[in-house]
Order: C-alpha cells, then structure tokens, then sequence
C-alpha cells in the first residue's frame, strides 16, 4: 500500500504540496487530477523519492521513502512512466528494458531480455528490440517506457502524464496498453489530463488544487452531481477540459 | 641516398624510442581518461568538499607549466624520500596534467545529460555508481570525445618534454643522435614524421570511438 500523510513540499517559499494524504490500496487504479502546478507531478515525484519532502511521511508497502534503506526498498516496489519518456538514448529498445532487471534484480542475461522481448511482444514492439529512442516514434518510445517500468515487475506503477507528449493517434496506442494494465489488476497511480480514460479504468480519483487535495473519491462519484461536480472548482475544471 | 646515409646507423635507436613514446603515452591517455572521468564526476558531486577537492586540483595542474610539475616530481619528490624512476615520474605527471584538462571536457558532457534521464535511472533502483558508469558516462562522452581528442593529441605531444628528466624517448633518443652526428634536419625530420604519424592515428581513433558514440544518433 502506499500511504501519503501529511505530505508537504517545499520549492524555495512556494509550497507547493500542502498537508496531502493519500492512501492506494494494491489493485486499485488512481487517478490524479488538477490543473497544471496543482502539485500532481509532484506529487509523484515524491513517492518514488525524485524530491525530498519538506514535511509529513510517504510509506510504499510500509518503509518510508526519506530513509535511505526504506527508499531502496519502495523503488524495488514501484516503477515509474515519464512524461518524456526518458530513454536511455545510448542504449537500444531491449538495452533500456533489461538494464535494470539485470543490474538491481540481479537476473541473468538472459532471462532479462526473454522477459523483456515478450513485453516488446505484448505492445506490438517486438521487432523493434534492436532500435535506439531517436529511432522511435513517441508513442513507441513511450511503449518502451512502459515495459522498462513492468520489465521490474512492479506492485505499483506511477505514471506521469504519460501522454501528455504524444498526438492522439499514439495517445491512443499507449492508453490501450495501460488499459490492459488496469484490467490484468496492476496498481497504478496515475497523473493525467485524459478525463475520459480516467473516468474508464480509475477506480478513485483524487483532485489537487494549489498543492491541496481538495477531493478524494470513488470514480462513479467523482463525476456525480451531488458527489464530485458539486465542488465548483472540479465542474469548473472538468467543463474547460472537455472545451479544450 | 644521403638522408638514409644519416638515419640508418641510429634508426635501431630511434624507434626505440619511439617505442617508449607510445608506451609512455598509451599508459597517459589511460592514466588522463581514468584520471579525468573520476575527477570530472567529483566535480558534478552534490558534496561541496568532494567538489571542492576536484576543482583544486583541476585548477593547480590546469594552471602550472608542465614542465614545472614534471621537475617537481622529478627533483621535488625525492627530497620528500619518494623515489620514482623517471618513466614512471614522466607517465604520472602526464596522466595527472592530462587528467586535470579531460575532466574540464567530461563534465561539460556531463552537464548535457538530460536530468530525466537520471531521473528515470534513480527510480529504477540503480546505485550511483551504475548511474555514472552506465549512463552518465556514455552520454557525457559522446559530446566529450572530440574535445578530448585535441587534449589527448597535445598528451602525446608534450611527451616530447619528458627527455628533460632522462627519458630517452622519441626526442630524448633524437637529441642524441643529432648529437652524435651534427645531422639535426635529418634528425628532426624523421620526428616530424613519426610524431605526424601518432597523432594522426590516435585522431583517426578518436573519431571511430566517437562515430561509435554517436551511432544512436541516427534517427531511423
């Protein structure tokens, strides 16, 4: 499980975060929503310990990610999808996937890149396991990024803004990926502005306003009227989203 | 022929030491690049004292003649009950002169590397180690290799300077054959040639490992 109490962080004076907790159960798919510098990135980056917080705790599966021992031990646990999809340039397709796996699981060769070509496989990459990133489209990069992050074998996948990158043909592409993700029962915590999709595989969705969580609820309410589109900002959110 | 006529009784002699010459600057290169690459990763260290460390020694051995840190090696050290041998000493203070200068390149790579690339290596659990090694380092020098070139050539080239301390390498063997005959256009002509030919190899070299380097640059 990871559990967010309290979390606070601190950019300089802007305190971006602001007492945030949040709870994701394994299975669950959840869903960060928020206009841009709401703290969702954030938000994420603090999970998987890319920030140091300024105040309250993050435990992943219960060792708390501000210990050096704990931090190990959440980023065994989780694996995280970027926005710009940060490939290894140097390294081919399989180079990307299998470096981890081989290097911190400690699998042979190997096996490292049968699993990683079969992941390949299931994204419709298969053959282009030889390919560097430049020789990628986005949404292929992004692919890639995906089975990088489930290359790990993680009990919990963090995506930010994963398509936020790519046209809406490969946006696509990778949303169907995820969707599988979300029915084969991965836990996921997701940061996106894909309101649809969000709506379709999220179990809960939690919404952040100026680093505030302001809203914490199960999909079906989050979009009712006496539940989530009752709070102004969201309607106001939501309404500009679908205009845009 | 009147230029063999010179050469050919001393030719034995100079390629030996033109044989130490490549030795010497092979074992620099080696010794500069380690050198340079842990000196240059100090230097994008988050702790002030390591980078501290780092940048003084960048500074002092950028802005020192070599030929006063090789006298001081040579002549200083031995007051300090150091004992070296004069090819080693000349191979040390290369590798330490050179190392200063390849760190300047390295980190200037390594300043290119995208931070969410970093990023996307910490969240998959690897030490810092693998980071650098696997991933900062590889990138870094497919921006650093060419730089480097230029200080490695100047590497080879000031090894010309070591037969002041004794080394009888490729100068230190021609000094005395010139010497030896009062022929020194033939003398100096023959390391023209040869110093033309290193260099000339070791930039052909560079520029293979930097197409290797940059190999998946190539959009497809």
């Amino acid at each position: 499980m990871i559990v967010a109490e309290n979390v606070e962080k601190r950019f300089g004076d802007a305190l971006v975060l602001k007492r945030v907790n949040l709870r994701v159960e394994p299975g669950e798919v959840v869903t960060i929503l928020g206009a841009s510098g709401s703290g969702k990135s954030t938000l994420i980056r603090c999970i998987n310990g890319l920030e140091a917080l300024s105040g309250g705790k993050i435990t992943v599966d219960g060792h708390d990610v501000s210990t050096k021992a704990g931090l190990v031990a959440a980023r065994r646990a989780s694996a995280t999808v970027f926005q710009l999809f940060n490939l290894y340039p140097h390294m081919t397709a399989l180079g990307n996937i299998t470096l981890a796996p081989i290097e911190v699981l400690k699998l042979p060769k190997a096996e490292a890149e049968a699993r990683a070509r079969a992941l390949l496989d299931k994204v419709g990459l298969g053959a282009h396991a030889g390919a560097y990133p430049q020789q990628l489209s986005g949404g292929q990069r992004q692919r890639v990024g995906i089975c990088r992050a489930l290359a790990m074998q993680p009990r919990y996948l963090l995506l930010d803004e994963v398509t936020s990158a790519l046209d809406p043909e490969m946006t696509g592409d990778v949303l169907r990926i995820l969707a599988e993700l979300a029915d084969d029962g991965t836990t996921m915590v997701f940061v996106t502005h894909e309101i649809e999709f969000a709506r379709h595989i999220s179990s809960r969705i939690v919404f952040l306003e100026q680093g505030e969580l302001i809203v914490d609820l199960p999909t079906a309410q989050f979009f009712a009227e006496d539940g989530g589109l009752a709070v102004p900002r969201i309607r106001q959110f939501l309404s500009k989203m679908k205009k845009d | 022929m009147r230029f063999w006529r010179v050469i050919e009784p001393h030719i034995g002699f100079l390629l030996q030491g033109f044989a130490l010459t490549i030795v010497a600057c092979l074992l620099a290169i080696v010794g500069a690049v380690l050198l340079g690459a842990l000196t240059a990763s100090m230097r994008s260290s988050g702790n002030r004292w390591v980078r501290g460390t780092a940048n003084a020694y960048g500074d002092v051995f950028r802005n020192v003649p070599f030929l006063v840190q090789l006298f001081f090696f040579f002549y200083g050290l031995p007051e300090l009950g150091i004992y070296i041998g004069a090819f080693e000493t000349g191979v040390i203070a290369m590798s330490i002169a050179g190392g200063a200068f390849v760190s300047d390149v390295i980190l200037s790579g390594i300043l290119t590397v995208d931070t969410g690339v970093i990023d996307a290596a910490k969240v998959s659990g690897l030490s810092r180690i693998k980071i650098f090694t696997r991933i900062v380092l590889p990138i870094a020098l497919r921006v650093s290799v060419r730089p480097m070139g230029s200080i490695l050539i100047n590497l080879v080239l000031t090894s010309s300077i070591l037969s002041t301390i004794t080394v009888n390498e490729l100068t230190g063997a021609a000094k005395i054959v010139a010497a030896t005959t009062f022929k020194p256009f033939e003398v100096y002509a023959v390391l023209l040639v040869l110093y033309a030919s290193l260099t000339t190899l070791l930039s052909f070299a560079i520029s293979a490992i930097h197409r290797r380097l940059n190999r998946f640059m190539m959009g497809g």
